[in-house]
């Protein structure tokens, strides 16, 4: 479709249609403190509750345990995590063979991350070689794992050697690590497993490449400040391409 | 390294040792650690067992000394230990045994600390899945039931914290309700408690309490499965938010955005669907379409699942889906049509096809594979198993590559499922005809005749008993198989469901063969074996055995001649007079119908043996007898029977014998009043004035030979 076959919507047309959309401010507040609770912000969630007068059916007490479990994977203290979600809620490890599988195989990259090999090698035969046995799923993973062991990483994350098996080596592994186990905690708790406003940002985006292919439009280019674009600004500006614009509007 | 697992192996011995301490402290650290080992790890807790752990544990529990601290270590090692995938049963047994059991309900009691309340529910949750705990319990139930109910109807709290975690008291309380119902007895046991309207107040809960939502909805299901007055209460029982009821509320949950509440309301909806006590339109327009969805998505499942992540709880919920589906269609067209219509054919075939895809490879679960495939072919058995277009949809999806990979797979149960599926499927004759005969169904079919499952050998011949009609192309091909052989020797097995479709596979074997065909046949099974059959005590026996001695007789003089054969005339015609002269029980019908035709088919067929047929006095009077069965087909075939007697005639070599004992035996005013009666059914009406020829002329003159 070329451009002058698009559909023009003006600033103040999608203004005006944006108006008619009843959004009860109610329901963004409930947006806003989903993510909070799920993200751990629990003093934030307790001063928004506070001030927006919104009650949550949500024990704010609960987020302190979780963030605590969370706080210990991301230090790489997963022992201690898991000693505390047994104590939580015995029955999540039990009956979730791929998280405890995953909570061990972190347990097993802190060790070589330590430098300490002989115990990750013992550790990996005691603890995790069985568990992949029973879960033969879980093998690749195990697999992948095992060949931290093979490589010399020395301490570091990349190296020539097996970038993709090194990228486990990354802090954002642990992060990896600590997400599924909240949404696990999240989820024994009835609780969503993710907050809804990062899915809303993405569905943003991707709305928005739909309705490029169709029309122009007062476009999003930023969604930290959230203005809108004006389409008419943009079409006045002589000889420039797309690039050109973006960065105008950026601007 | 051995003498690192030595070391670490006394360690965990040291542990168990120190449960005995009388140190409370040294008991809670000693428990804190075993908990934290065994939790997830299926070797941690077959070594602690191996250590004698269960006993241990058991005496911390049973003992007045123990500190509530403890306790709840304790409690958390016993549940860990019972959720063992391979020594859960045992542990299970041992902890019961020791009475832990007793020990965790009194832990329910009120006023006891509200996290040892949590745990023990746990537990008790997780010992309920083995069928050894109550058994070894000592009579808890009671016990047990009365304070689950006290938890359940006590409720949960609003926000607070306590509120919180009592919801999770609750949801564990009704998942106790679901485990306890296993039996019929317990059913009536759990209901007679009154907990239904407790668990249908649960229902009206806010969705956000997804996870209570579903387990109410298990708890429900697990009491209605297969009690038709429990789901005739169920669906009497008003409320469950939303109005309308239980059953309405079924309805409804099954559009429920988690897939844990939806599948457990299909499994309420589909219980009361088949006790009849659920609205045909709801079952066929939500229920279904919301069952083959959850089929067709088990990775949307797993995203939605309020219980443990990633791709097992989808994979769980897929296969019970698809368990859930088989039994709502379960000998209900109407429902199958509904089945079809939403597309399950499509979405069962496909899950065949992702189980065989994951089961490939170095990484495959073998076991996950046997679940997922055996539920998935019993489920599309069922669905096609009584439409026509239902069974020509499976074999355009795929179905029969699928079966017969599976004919050849390890696990027995999969083999029988395939072949099930594969039974209904070739109930069409159009199939039997042409996509069977291509797919290599009958080698591997032949071959499991031969299996060292029961199971498989009976539904194997299931199979070919359908396969192998007189219109299917295979028959020919089935016999150079050896298939003759192998049926005979299974009329010997063991397992009465593999004998009697054996031969009931024969029977269908000597349906218009020729006579080359039909003596093999008879010298493979061996007619006296099949006359002994017949009077044998075990009725599908009796039924198959006259039912083959008809064919046998229906075709030639030849065959009449192999019948009368084993015994010689007089034994035989006093047998069928026997078989003919039963009463017209619904139990025995079938053998009475195959008795009068093979009477039929002998007088028919055989000029050497139709006077004597024709003057068998008690064998012709039970004929006559049946003429005015209320059973039409019973009727039916006393008169042709009557028929082909009385069409003897003079000129024949019964010279009119046989009209003439009928018109003694007064048949002609039986035929009359039969006539008269306005209720007669047209089927039978027919036969009655086709017989009526006979008896409308002059007394046939006396007979040749008798003068």
């Amino acid at each position: 479709m070329t451009a002058s076959s698009k559909q023009n919507i003006s600033l103040d047309e999608w203004e005006g249609k944006m108006s008619e959309v009843p959004i009860a401010k109610s329901d963004l507040n409930q947006l806003i403190m989903n993510y909070l609770i799920i993200e751990g912000y629990k003093d934030a969630a307790e001063k928004f509750s506070e001030e927006s007068g919104l009650k949550t059916k949500v024990d704010l007490g609960s987020i302190e345990e979780r963030m605590q479990i969370r706080f210990a994977v991301q230090s790489g203290d997963i022992k201690g995590a898991i000693e505390r979600v047994n104590d939580l809620n015995p029955d999540i490890l039990d009956t979730d063979p791929r998280l405890y599988f995953h909570l061990q195989q972190q347990h097993l990259i802190e060790l070589i991350r330590l430098g300490r090999a002989e115990e990750a090698l013992e550790f990996a035969q005691e603890e995790l070689a069985p568990h992949g046995e029973e879960h033969p799923e879980l093998l690749r993973e195990l697999e992948k794992t095992m060949a931290l062991l093979a490589f010399d990483f020395g301490g570091s994350s990349g190296g020539s050697n097996g970038v993709a098996v090194g990228g486990l080596l990354d802090f954002a592994h642990r992060q990896k690590t600590a997400n599924e186990l909240n949404a696990a905690l999240l989820a024994a708790h009835s609780q969503p497993r993710e907050p809804k406003l990062p899915a809303l940002l993405q569905l943003l985006a991707w709305t928005q490449e739909q309705l490029d292919e169709k029309a122009t439009y007062p476009r999003i280019n930023n969604i930290v400040s959230a203005v809108l674009s004006d389409p008419a600004a943009e079409h006045s500006t002589p000889g420039t391409g797309a690039g050109a614009s973006a960065s105008a509007s950026t601007a | 390294m051995a003498d690192t697992a030595a070391a670490s192996g006394a360690e965990h011995s040291n542990y168990v040792a120190q449960l005995g301490s009388s140190d409370p402290e040294e008991v809670y650290g000693a428990l804190r650690t075993i908990k934290n080992s065994v939790i997830g790890s299926s070797t941690k807790k077959a070594l602690y067992m191996r250590l004698d752990v269960v006993a241990a544990v058991s005496a911390v529990l049973t003992s007045a000394q123990t500190s509530v601290a403890s306790r709840i270590q304790a409690t958390a090692i016993v549940g860990s230990l019972a959720r063992s995938r391979s020594a859960g049963a045992a542990a299970a047994g041992g902890l019961a045994a020791r009475g832990v059991v007793a020990a965790l309900v009194r832990q329910l009691s009120a006023g006891t600390d509200a996290r040892l309340v949590e745990a023990s529910e746990r537990a008790l949750h997780a010992l309920l899945a083995h069928s050894e705990t109550l058994a070894a319990g000592g009579g808890a139930e009671d016990a047990l039931v009365a304070q689950v109910l006290g938890i359940i109807g006590g409720g949960a709290g609003g926000d607070s914290q306590a509120g919180a975690r009592a919801v999770i008291r609750l949801e564990l309380a009704v998942l106790i309700v679901a485990r306890l119902c296993v039996s019929e007895a317990r059913q009536y046991m759990v209901a007679n408690t009154g907990v239904i309207d407790a668990l249908v107040r649960q229902l009206g809960r806010s969705p956000a309490h997804v996870r209570l939502q579903a387990a109410t909805l298990q708890a429900l299901a697990a009491l209605s499965y297969e009690n038709a007055e429990i789901c005739a209460a169920l669906a009497e029982v008003g409320g469950g938010g939303g109005g309308g009821g239980v059953a309405a509320a079924a309805v409804r949950l099954a559009r429920a955005d988690d897939a844990l509440v939806r599948l457990h309301a299909c499994r309420v909806a589909a219980n009361l669907s088949r006790m009849r006590a659920l609205a045909a339109g709801d079952v066929q327009a939500v229920v279904v379409p919301a069952l083959v969805r959850l089929v067709r998505a088990p990775a949307a499942a797993a995203a939605a699942g309020a219980g443990a992540a990633g791709a097992d709880v989808g994979a769980d919920v897929g296969v019970e889906a698809v368990q859930a589906l088989g039994y709502v269609c379960h000998e209900d067209a109407d429902v199958q049509a509904a089945a079809r219509a939403a597309g399950a054919i499509d979405a069962l075939v496909g899950r065949l096809a992702a189980a065989w895809a994951a089961a490939q490879g170095d990484f495959g679960d073998a076991a996950r594979f046997a679940r997922e495939a055996r539920a998935a072919f019993l489920a599309l058995g069922t669905v096609v198993s009584t439409n026509e277009e239902s069974r020509r949809a499976a074999v355009d999806a795929g179905a029969f590559a699928h079966i017969v990979r599976a004919l050849g797979h390890g696990d027995a149960g999969v083999r029988a499922a395939a072949c099930l599926c594969a039974r209904y499927i070739v109930r069409s004759v159009a199939i039997c005809r042409t996509h069977a005969a291509d797919a290599g169904l009958l080698r591997p079919l032949v071959g499991l005749l031969r299996d060292a499952s029961s199971d498989v050998q009976a539904t194997a011949a299931a199979t070919l008993v359908n396969l192998l009609s007189d219109f299917s192309p295979l028959r020919a091909d089935a016999l150079r198989l050896g298939l003759l052989p192998t049926l005979a020797a299974l009329l010997d097995a063991a397992a009465p469901a593999v004998r009697r479709n054996a031969l009931w596979a024969v029977r269908n074997l000597l349906v218009n063969v020729d006579d080359a065909t039909r003596a093999a046949v008879v010298e493979a099974v061996g007619m006296a074996r099949l006359l002994a059959l017949s009077e044998g005590a075990d009725a599908a026996m009796r039924e198959h055995a006259v039912g083959a001695l008809r064919n046998v007789a229906a075709d030639s003089a030849a065959g009449c001649d192999a019948v009368f054969a084993a015994r010689g005339p007089a034994a035989t015609l006093a047998l069928l007079a026997a078989l003919a002269a039963r009463p017209d029980a619904p139990a025995d019908r079938a053998v009475l119908v195959h008795a009068l035709y093979l009477a039929n088919n002998i007088v028919v067929r055989s000029d050497a043996h139709r006077a004597a047929v024709a003057a068998h006095v008690p064998l012709v009077q039970a004929v006559v007898a049946h003429v005015a069965s209320r059973a039409p087909e019973v009727a039916v075939a006393a008169l042709w029977c009557v028929s082909s007697v009385a069409a003897g005639g003079a000129g024949d070599a019964g010279g009119g014998a046989g009209l003439r004992l009928l018109r003694r035996l007064g048949v002609a005013q039986v035929l009359a009043r039969l006539l008269a009666d306005p209720a007669l059914p047209l089927e039978v009406q027919d036969r009655v004035k086709g017989c009526m020829d006979y008896f409308g002329g002059a007394e046939p003159g006396p007979d040749a030979a008798s003068a």
